[in-house]
């Protein structure tokens, strides 16, 4: 009797650990060296990458790389390229005055005509986006300037 | 009565074990963090209705039945339940709303999660789901490589929204990974690499082997990798290639040019800056580097060769990208004695252009190293059959991490990321006798080369969703005009349909609806900066004039696209359309930012000071209609201008002609620089 119980309670108690086992498996090797995978975070958001990839191409010729309207065509144009980093600047316009003025360009909003209306050419997503990463700029400046 | 004792004991005890698997399930961290979500989303809901519908919302496992991906099913937002709610901007990780792409919010249902991110879309543990337990399956892609997912689907090699990817394709072609790695679609790859016949004759056995040690040491523009040969391989390379047969006819050209008298080196200077050859090759790093650097050109290949080769590179190179140059036989004699005097190797040993004695014996040792490490594939891929030299990659980027050989490399990650970028930064750090070289890619290269391989999967995509470009129809002529494209390489720079490279930004596809043609025989002749702002000029390639007017008529002919009318006015003058209002718009509409006209005006796109000589009128209507439709990337902003106004500025344009026939044009180009 006594060794059918305790043959029982032997059977219940390795069943126990079977049902619970598929844990996650040994790690192996996984922990020397994390630092040798080139994986680096992403600095911006997606969407903010997204506006800067835009901005790159339509916009650097004038505005400049960081924006602050010395880009290699800047000097062919008289009013100079606004500097878009200019923090003053930023927090005079909303997000929507700032998208306004890529769709419908200068001379939509009462200003020059050189630069261009982009409403035609980049969709409102793409504008939308262009305006954040605008947003990310004047963090981005030179303390010099 | 201990029997019973025993019973009952025993009986609890099966219970529980029974109980296990409920308890399981009911502990599962999906649920406390579906609770948490609840309460979560209920505290930022905008209205006490949309709380509720938070609070009443059920424990359950959520899925995305993906029916055109081999009926996959992705179990993802068990967990990241915010992902399509806009309430959940900036939520915590899993709870954050998904940023928007081209395929979210508005495609979950139909690509579902892990058909970007990979990774298994049935398990609900995380561990399980991303696949960092060892019985999972593949793993999700880490973040930096995302891009990789773009690829599985997108399978151009520039993807727009993919800049990561793009240039991890770009630099797979340029480092030539197709000539020994079979990858589908990329069959046709052929490298430029330059066939070895006639190398005894190019250069001394000092070069050859200082090449051999690490070609980037010698030209910082090689495509060519360093294979980490042995001083004694090297030097068994060498001697096999100096022991090859070179051709006769193209060494009786060698010969003869070497005994041509010296030409005037001043000239040569004139006729070397006029030609661009900058365009592609660099000067002390100065250019753009996509073929050899010219510095030290005279101490790499000897007179006779250079001479020999400029009169008729392709003769030498069937499969480079340099065009015909068409200096007379003294002016190509004085461009090479400009480069003997000044783009020389100054500290280089006397003897560098000496050949090589070659021993045999040596000599078929290196015949065999030769083949050893695949050296054929790019240098001769014609004798090396139909085979490829390398392992396949089709499929690489769904191999799991358990079937990888990381050989000594115990200090990497596990997984198939890490791999791929110790396998391109140190190819033979795996095992002894590996055969790959090592590409010298620097970190930000790695990583995109990378991304490109991830995208090589095996799972399963639907046709339907896979996207190549539309291959337009590749129009090339055969006969004379095919030959003088041919010659003059137009499609190393231009493309025609889906053939050549863009390297100019102006397709020839429709050049004959958009180029007047005497305009395009001029330019053919002598021709001037365009587009400053581009680094790649036309070079001037000395055609003469009837090769020129052969060219141009062809493309008059053929190279049109049947929506651009070749008359926009109907019959009726330009200046019935009113070009002074059109002249208005030009200043109305700040094309002037943009493009020079007379004497002021933006560096950006191509001057129109002369534009009614260079442009069809019908072009420019077409243009301006929208500019994106003949190429999505330009810049040149679509103005969305009316008919009319569109027709006004093309009568405008068509009025600009030179006052007085003079060398205005290339006048104000170089004024540009």
């Amino acid at each position: 009797m006594r060794i059918r119980a305790a043959a029982l309670a032997l059977v219940a108690l390795l069943t126990v650990p079977a049902a619970c086992t598929r844990k996650s498996a040994p790690a192996g090797a996984k922990t020397p060296a994390a630092a040798k995978t080139p994986v680096v975070p992403p600095p911006l958001r997606y969407e903010v990458r997204l506006g800067k990839v835009t901005f790159t191409h339509y916009c650097q010729t004038c505005h400049g790389e960081s924006g602050a309207g010395d880009g290699f065509n800047a000097f062919n144009l008289d009013p100079h390229p606004r500097d878009l980093s200019d923090p003053q600047f930023q927090k005079k316009k909303s997000d929507a005055e700032l998208a306004d003025a890529i769709q419908r360009g200068g001379a939509g909003v009462g200003l020059s005509a050189l630069m261009p209306p982009w409403g035609h050419t980049l969709s409102a997503r793409q504008i939308d986006e262009l305006v954040l990463y605008l947003r990310t700029l004047p963090a981005l400046r030179k303390p010099s300037t | 009565m201990p029997l019973r004792r025993l019973f009952a004991i025993s009986s609890v005890l099966f219970l529980l074990v029974l109980a296990i698997s409920p308890a399981k399930n009911a502990l599962r961290s999906y649920r406390s963090l579906q609770r948490q979500y609840r309460k979560l989303a209920s505290s930022r809901a905008h209205s006490l209705k949309s709380a509720q519908g938070y609070e009443a919302r059920p424990v359950a496992i959520q899925q995305i039945w993906l029916r055109d991906f081999e009926n996959r099913v992705d179990r993802c937002t068990t967990c990241h339940l915010g992902v399509a709610d806009p309430l959940m901007a900036g939520a915590p990780r899993p709870f954050d709303l998904h940023p928007g792409t081209p395929h979210t919010p508005g495609g979950f249902d139909r690509f579902g999660c892990t058909s970007c991110h990979g990774g298994q879309g049935l398990a609900t543990t995380q561990p399980d789901a991303h696949g960092s337990s060892v019985d999972a399956g593949p793993p999700m892609t880490p973040p930096v490589f995302i891009e990789a997912g773009c690829g599985r689907c997108h399978l151009s090699d520039s993807v727009a929204g993919a800049p990561v990817l793009s240039r991890g394709r770009a630099l797979i072609a340029r480092a030539g990974c197709y000539a020994c790695h079979a990858v589908r679609g990329q069959d046709a790859f052929r490298s430029e690499a330059p066939p070895l016949a006639t190398l005894p004759l190019k250069t001394g056995g000092a070069w050859v082997k200082r090449w051999l040690k690490d070609p980037k040491s010698v030209d910082p523009n090689a495509t060519m990798p360093n294979f980490h040969l042995t001083d004694q391989a090297i030097d068994e390379l060498s001697h096999f290639l100096f022991a090859a047969q070179v051709p006769k006819e193209l060494a009786g050209r060698i010969e003869a040019a070497a005994a041509e008298p010296p030409g005037s080196s001043a000239n040569g200077k004139k006729l070397v800056s006029e030609s661009r050859c900058i365009t592609c090759h660099t000067v002390e790093g100065k250019g753009k580097g996509s073929a050899p650097e010219l510095s030290k050109i005279a101490s790499t290949a000897s007179r006779g060769w250079l001479l020999a080769f400029l009169r008729e590179p392709q003769a030498f190179n069937p499969r480079t990208a340099m065009p015909r140059y068409h200096f007379s036989e003294t002016e190509s004699r004085d461009v090479v004695a400009f480069l003997e005097d000044e783009f020389r190797d100054f500290d280089a040993p006397k003897d560098i252009l000496e050949p090589l004695r070659v021993n045999q014996s040596l000599a078929e040792n290196g015949r065999k190293l030769f083949r050893l490490y695949g050296c054929f594939s790019c240098h001769d891929p014609a004798g090396s059959g139909s085979e490829k030299f390398g392992p396949e990659l089709d499929g690489i980027g769904d191999k799991r991490a358990q079937s990888l050989d990381f050989g000594r490399r115990t200090d990497l990650v596990r997984a198939l990321p890490a791999w791929l970028a110790a396998k391109l930064e140190s190819p033979r750090s795996f095992a002894d006798g590996l055969k790959m070289p090592s590409y010298g890619f620097n970190a930000d290269d790695s990583r995109a080369v990378t991304t490109a391989l991830l995208a090589l999967g095996a799972q399963g995509v639907p046709d339907r969703y896979r996207y190549a470009p539309p291959q337009k129809p590749a129009l090339l002529p055969g006969g004379p005009v095919g030959s003088l494209i041919q010659s003059y390489r137009c499609l190393s720079c231009h493309q025609i349909g889906d053939r050549g490279a863009d390297v100019s930004t102006a397709p020839l596809t429709y050049e004959g609806s958009k180029v007047k043609r005497d305009w395009l025989v001029d330019y053919l002749v002598l021709s001037y900066t365009l587009r400053p702002i581009l680094e790649e000029r036309m070079p001037v390639l000395r055609m003469p004039r009837e090769d020129a007017t052969q060219l141009a008529d062809a493309l008059e002919s053929f190279y049109v696209d049947p929506s651009i009318l070749a008359d926009p006015f109907a019959g009726r003058p330009a200046s019935d359309a009113d070009p002074a209002e059109g002249q208005r718009l030009y200043v109305g509409l700040g094309c002037r930012g943009c493009h020079i006209l007379g004497s002021s005006g933006g560096y950006y796109g191509p001057p129109l000071t002369e534009a009614g000589k260079r442009l069809k009128p019908g072009w420019t209507y077409a243009w301006l209609k929208g500019p994106q439709r003949w190429r999505a990337d330009v810049r040149c902003p679509d103005y969305g201008l009316s008919d009319t106004d569109a027709l006004r500025l093309a009568a405008y344009l068509e009025t600009l002609v030179p006052v007085a026939p003079s060398a205005k044009p290339e006048k104000a180009a170089r004024g540009v620089r």
